[in-house]
């Protein structure tokens, strides 16, 4: 009865006392027993629910595990925090607690969020649910992986860049980015502060733009948080807007065929809809991952120096091969003598960036792209890549860097593997109304749900 | 691509400034992959800057203060400030000595 149903179905049925919360819950528990020890997509389970006041409405939801979780284990992956008890809560779990949300259980992730595969976690890496030879993408693997084979009917991710995205596109869900300082980073280990973002990945378009209602919005613990309001994202879903579209080829060099072809399938339907397709230009993905390199590198260096093993945490003997590479990248570009040519050179250039997408945004409302050039890719195959997270980051790193909103959603699966295709929508600063908009009017337009159901249904009761 | 190359021992201070610990073969490792990004990013000099401003975050947000009183409000008690740690004497935290007598 509640396999593959919405937050918002559920809700419903609560709230009809079809069935109670504690019945939800129980039903997730029993299904993360059956599949998490293939799937790996949880590192830990709350099992505190009983304790929990249940008089209230209570809906489960998956945390990536680099959110302070009070009471509940927090270690983004790494064994230098493996018996990491948060002594308080960040802003975005606390809002959905005090919702009606409990949190199911902290799922698996690149360790530090480093990564786009979730294999550079410490605890083993989250398998693909579409296929378990594949990686669900990264860093938020853990949360995609749960959310593709309904083990929680939501969960929240965080991006640096494409660490939604990306994962929401291999294993077949919906990944909304939010536009930075659009929710709080409290309680968010932290790891590039200038580029973090939380957001959720959803079984539907309705779904994220609930959650986003309620994590949105100024935080006083957060000082980069927006103080513009936050509008109901829900309500103007059902808006038919028309768009001003932009497609470029930057953005499809590189990019596999198959992906390539649903790109123009969706142009035809958009088209078809009443929007307006323009031809634009930006500036080559590639400058981006540079700067993103290099700014990421240099804030994890600052910001992984707190990990000193004395107030908490182990010490940094047991930071893994990834974090160290890029502590040392950043301590690097951060030196005497280099700071210029590489720091600032970076932060110069993230100007021209976010100087190019505002020229862009004066001629079209939303830029349309594929998510990632290729689908999911075998585990232990990013070994052979140098630079593997960027290259399949490469088309979401530009809009992470200018700090503008995006969103992933399927449309359709490769012939031969039969894995979920992602493409995505960028939107203007603060305009997540926009892209959650247009990506109803595509999922009511096409069968794009399907992708999803499809994946779910991979996972019977 | 204009290859950079690193020494041995510019990355050993550089895991000496980041407090990290290395073995051998992690040196060499480490070696090969920083040159290998470093030559990557090199691309960045072939847009011109020189005018230009450096961004330091997407927010556009200006002179963003606390209300009095509001940082308090995150404070965290005795218990909650030791719960995850080993080095505690009394209520303070035990660290190394860092000078001699």
């Amino acid at each position: 009865m509640l396999l593959g149903k919405s937050v918002t179905e559920i809700l419903a049925l609560i709230k009809n006392k079809k069935i109670s919360s504690k019945e939800v819950i129980d039903y997730f528990l029993k299904r993360i027993e059956k599949y998490n020890k293939k799937l790996n997509a949880y590192l830990t389970i709350n099992k505190s629910y009983k304790a929990d006041k249940l008089d209230k409405i209570k809906v489960p939801i998956a945390i990536k595990d680099n959110f302070c979780t009070k009471g509940i284990r927090t270690t983004a992956s790494s064994k230098v925090l493996a018996n990491f008890i948060p002594p308080y809560e960040s802003t975005v779990t606390k809002r959905l607690i005090d919702t009606s949300f409990f949190i199911l259980g902290k799922t698996n992730m690149d360790a530090w969020a480093h990564g786009s595969s979730t294999e550079t976690s410490d605890f083993g890496p989250t398998k693909n649910p579409w296929d378990l030879s594949r990686c669900p993408g990264g860093s938020s693997g853990g949360s995609a992986a749960a959310v593709s084979s309904y083990l929680a009917p939501v969960a929240i991710g965080s991006e640096t860049a494409g660490s939604i995205r990306q994962p929401a596109s291999w294993s077949g869900v919906i990944g909304l980015k939010p536009t930075y300082g659009r929710v709080s980073r409290y309680g968010l280990i932290a790891m590039a502060s200038s580029l973090d973002c939380p957001g959720p990945l959803t079984l539907t378009t309705e779904d994220a733009a609930f959650i986003l209602k309620i994590i949105a919005g100024k935080d006083k613990f957060d000082a980069t948080t927006a103080p513009n309001e936050v509008p109901d994202y829900v309500a103007s879903l059902k808006k038919k807007k028309k768009f001003i579209i932009g497609i470029t080829d930057e953005y499809l060099n590189g990019v596999d065929g198959e992906i390539k072809e649903a790109f123009y399938q969706l142009v035809l339907i958009l088209e078809k809809l009443g929007h307006k397709i323009k031809k634009i230009k930006l500036l080559s993905p590639k400058y981006s991952i540079s700067v993103y390199t290099i700014i990421q590198r240099a804030e994890v260096s600052s910001n992984l120096a707190r990990y000193d093993g004395i107030r908490y945490g182990n010490d940094r003997t047991f930071f893994g091969s990834e974090a160290k590479k890029r502590i040392m990248l950043g301590t690097y570009v951060l030196s005497y003598g280099y700071y210029d040519a590489y720091y600032k050179k970076a932060q110069k250039v993230r100007t021209l960036i976010i100087e190019d997408f505002k020229k862009v945004f004066k001629e079209v409302d939303i830029i349309l792209a594929p998510t990632t050039p290729i689908a999911a890719l075998k585990l232990k195959e990013f070994e052979k890549y140098p630079f593997f997270g960027e290259m399949m980051d490469v088309l979401n790193e530009p809009a992470a860097i200018a700090g503008i909103c995006a969103i992933s959603f399927p449309f359709g699966l490769t012939k031969k593997e039969n894995l979920p295709i992602g493409l995505q929508l960028m939107g203007r600063w603060f305009e997540e109304e926009n892209i959650l908009n247009l990506t109803y009017q595509i999922e009511k337009e096409t069968d794009f749900l399907e992708v999803i159901k499809k994946g779910v249904k991979n996972y019977p009761d | 691509m204009k290859k950079k190359s690193l020494s041995k021992e510019e990355v050993l201070q550089l895991s000496k400034l980041a407090g990290l610990t290395l073995v051998d073969d992690e040196i060499v490792k480490y070696k090969t992959q920083l040159e290998e990004t470093i030559s990557y990013i090199e691309n960045l000099n072939e847009l011109a800057t020189d005018n230009v401003l450096p961004t330091s975050s997407a927010t556009f947000l200006k002179n963003v203060f606390f209300d009095d009183g509001e940082k308090n409000k995150r404070g965290l008690n005795l218990e909650e400030v030791f719960q995850n740690t080993q080095n505690k004497e009394g209520n303070f935290f035990k660290v190394k000595k860092i000078f001699d007598e």
